[in-house]
């Protein structure tokens, strides 16, 4: 009987989708987040009958074969990298990408990772840090005494300081963009990692050809739609309650057939 | 003698047949682009030697499997507004080039890979009219008009390459949404491609559902069928078989 597995098969799918789900909306309010899909296919047939196989010497053909579906899987589960809303929230160190492309974050056992949060903060010693205190990349220090720290839609850090006339350029920060970003591995954190689905970032300046420009007080939100997800949870829900009744048809046949000969 | 016990069994056989392919159905029923499917039984004749005193032919009917048919119709296309979904409105299948050789797909779910080529969940490329289809980082936003043409900022990317067939119910099924035949592919003229969208699978669960019960009555009725007559054995061998003092 293989409506039992099948069925399991489609439960345990279903039961995949509806994490994805809870993750996003989880992450409704997590700035940079990207939303994820579950993506389903069918797995291998059996072929009983061969479609077109002949079915009498005079050359006639089934037109249809016997093929025998053994259910479902979860081919993938990707992240749709669509922008997200920019969202002020006049906090100096707040930088969104409005664009593609990547912060580059030096963690530290000395990999690189990537994020689109640019909720940023400043190290006891005067860097540009994430919220886990990580460098963004290449390692701007603002000095203690600077009133006021601009960072321009090119990605050039400035800061006034007092008894200067003229600005003072402290560093440039650069974006890293990847043939596929969808293929880059979330390390938890609002980062990502390189792997070899996504390819070697290539750096650019923010605002050249390809990459995104920064905003100053503004952080990128998740690209969740709340609406979305409630409707594909409620369709994920009712698929799942589906399967269900598939595996209970079933068992309420092979429980006929148990007691067939039981006297 | 046991006819009728086998002609019980010759239909809980397709039941569980049936049953089967009703579970697929449902178990891909969020699959982009599945096609349901639908068990199709025909009877087996088989003709009986004549009894004394009979003239009439003879003859017992069994229940036989007589192979599976799909039901092609499109699915209903959703939008997902990524950029790399696409669905065909219309006939057509998608060419994919699997260490297999040439596959073919109506799932329209692509993603790029580490080279940047547009390729399916499981890294297979999709081939364009003049072969696969590359999107670096500088075309930027892809946008794939309705006849298939893929183009970048830069320019032109390719063109999808839409294929149909003579007869597409007798494609074979492969898993992955694949489907692969030895037809001819032909090139389709006016496909009508949709960017941002998906064709969803075309089970209808209400259907499935109201399928399963009906197999599953029906499976009821025989298996008491089938209790019946085995009551009515033992009866005769009680009968037959007590000693008359």
């Amino acid at each position: 009987m293989r409506a039992l597995s099948i069925a399991a098969t489609g439960m345990q799918a279903q039961q995949t989708n509806v994490e994805v789900i809870a993750n996003n909306l989880a992450n409704m309010n997590t700035a940079g987040y990207k939303r994820q899909r579950a993506e389903f296919e069918d797995l291998l047939y059996q072929n009983i009958e061969q479609p077109g196989a002949q079915s009498s010497d005079t050359g006639t053909i089934l037109p249809a074969g016997i093929q025998l579906g053994a259910g479902v899987r979860t081919a993938a589960v990707y992240r749709v990298s669509s922008q997200g809303d920019l969202k002020n929230t006049s906090n100096p160190y707040d930088l969104a990408i409005q664009g593609s492309g990547f912060f580059r974050i030096q963690m530290p056992d000395g990999t690189d990772a990537y994020t689109r949060a640019g909720s940023f903060g400043l190290s006891p010693d005067g860097q540009i840090v994430t919220d886990q205190g990580f460098t963004v990349a290449p390692g701007i220090a603002v000095p203690a005494n600077a009133l006021s720290v601009a960072v321009n839609a090119q990605g050039q850090v400035q800061a006034s300081i007092p008894g200067q006339t003229a600005p003072q350029t402290l560093g440039q920060l650069e974006l890293a963009r990847f043939s596929n970003e969808a293929g880059l591995k979330a390390l938890g954190g609002n980062l990502l990692a390189e792997t070899q689905a996504s390819g070697s970032p290539q750096s650019g300046v923010p605002g050249s050809a390809g990459y995104g420009t920064i905003q100053q007080g503004y952080l990128e939100t998740a690209n969740v739609n709340p609406v979305e997800e409630i409707t594909a949870l409620i369709s994920a829900q009712r698929a799942y309650e589906m399967n269900s009744k598939v595996i209970s048809a079933a068992d309420n046949m092979m429980q006929m057939t148990a007691r067939l000969g039981g006297g | 003698m046991d006819n009728a016990l086998l002609v019980s069994l010759s239909h809980q056989l397709a039941s569980y047949r049936a049953m089967d392919v009703i579970s697929n159905n449902i178990a891909n029923m969020s699959t982009p682009a599945f096609k349901r499917e639908e068990a199709q039984f025909q009877q087996y004749v088989e003709q009986l030697p004549l009894a004394e005193g009979q003239t009439e032919p003879q003859t017992l009917t069994f229940v036989q499997d007589a192979g599976i048919a799909r039901d092609m119709s499109m699915g209903q296309l959703t939008r997902t507004n990524a950029p790399l979904d696409i669905a065909i409105n219309g006939k057509g299948y998608f060419e994919i080039q699997t260490a297999n050789g040439p596959r073919y797909t109506r799932n329209g779910h692509f993603a790029l890979d580490s080279q940047g080529r547009m390729v399916t969940a499981d890294g297979d490329a999709l081939m364009g009219d003049g072969g696969e289809l590359t999107i670096t980082p500088d075309d930027g936003d892809v946008h794939i008009a309705a006849d298939g043409t893929v183009s970048g900022k830069l320019g032109q990317l390719g063109k999808l390459k839409v294929v149909d067939f003579a007869d597409d119910s007798a494609l074979t099924k492969e898993g992955a949404s694949l489907y692969t035949t030895t037809q001819n592919a032909q090139p389709v003229e006016n496909a009508n491609i949709e960017q941002g969208t998906i064709e969803t699978s075309n089970v209808q669960p209400v259907v499935e559902i109201s399928h399963m019960l009906e197999v599953l009555r029906a499976y009821q009725a025989t298996a008491s069928l089938t209790q019946s007559q085995e009551d009515l054995m033992r009866q005769a061998i009680n009968k037959l078989g007590s000693v008359q003092n």
